[in-house]
């Protein structure tokens, strides 16, 4: 049975809108979560591998940790700021 | 028929996914931008003076994009 067939239609041919929605809405999800780990990727590497030598020390990884943490601070700050921006 | 108001509710919830991700969009660029600009060397906590460049730089970012807008409308009349 494919996933987009429902109960209260007769063949299996016609999804309804909301199944339409839901695999977009997953679609975006993982669109959105690659780029998220892309952007912090670049952000951290930049702040906290500052000279790349020939294996990661113990400072550098708990920079990375800690510029996940904060990265994602921040972007609680901005979503807070944007939503709260929101034109009457 | 059943078809036509399924298109037309299809694209309702559509506008509202579209909205809804134009405004992630929105955020990631901001948190992209302003971290540049705010953040320095990662600590356990942001400074009270990181927190607030954040919070400004996210206000003055949108109220930049507005005027940009404004300014280019003011142009094309």
């Amino acid at each position: 049975m494919d996933v987009f067939s429902s109960p209260s239609s007769g063949s299996s041919s016609k999804p309804s809108p909301e199944a339409v929605v839901q695999q977009v809405q997953k679609h975006l999800a993982q669109a959105y979560v690659q780029e998220l780990l892309q952007t912090v990727g670049e952000k951290c590497f930049t702040k906290c591998i500052t000279k790349p030598s020939t294996s990661m020390s113990g400072s550098e990884s708990s920079c990375v940790s800690r510029c996940v943490d904060r990265y994602m601070e921040a972007m609680g700050i901005i979503s807070r700021t944007v939503i709260n921006s929101v034109p009457r | 028929m059943d078809s036509s108001r399924d298109t037309a509710e299809l694209q309702k919830l559509l506008e509202q996914e579209k909205s809804r991700a134009m405004l992630n969009e929105l955020v990631n660029k901001l948190t992209s931008v302003c971290w540049d600009k705010c953040v320095g060397t990662p600590g356990s906590k942001f400074s009270s003076s990181e927190t607030a460049c954040l919070s400004n730089c996210a206000q003055r970012y949108l109220e930049t994009s507005a005027l940009i807008v404004r300014r280019f409308t003011s142009m094309q009349q």
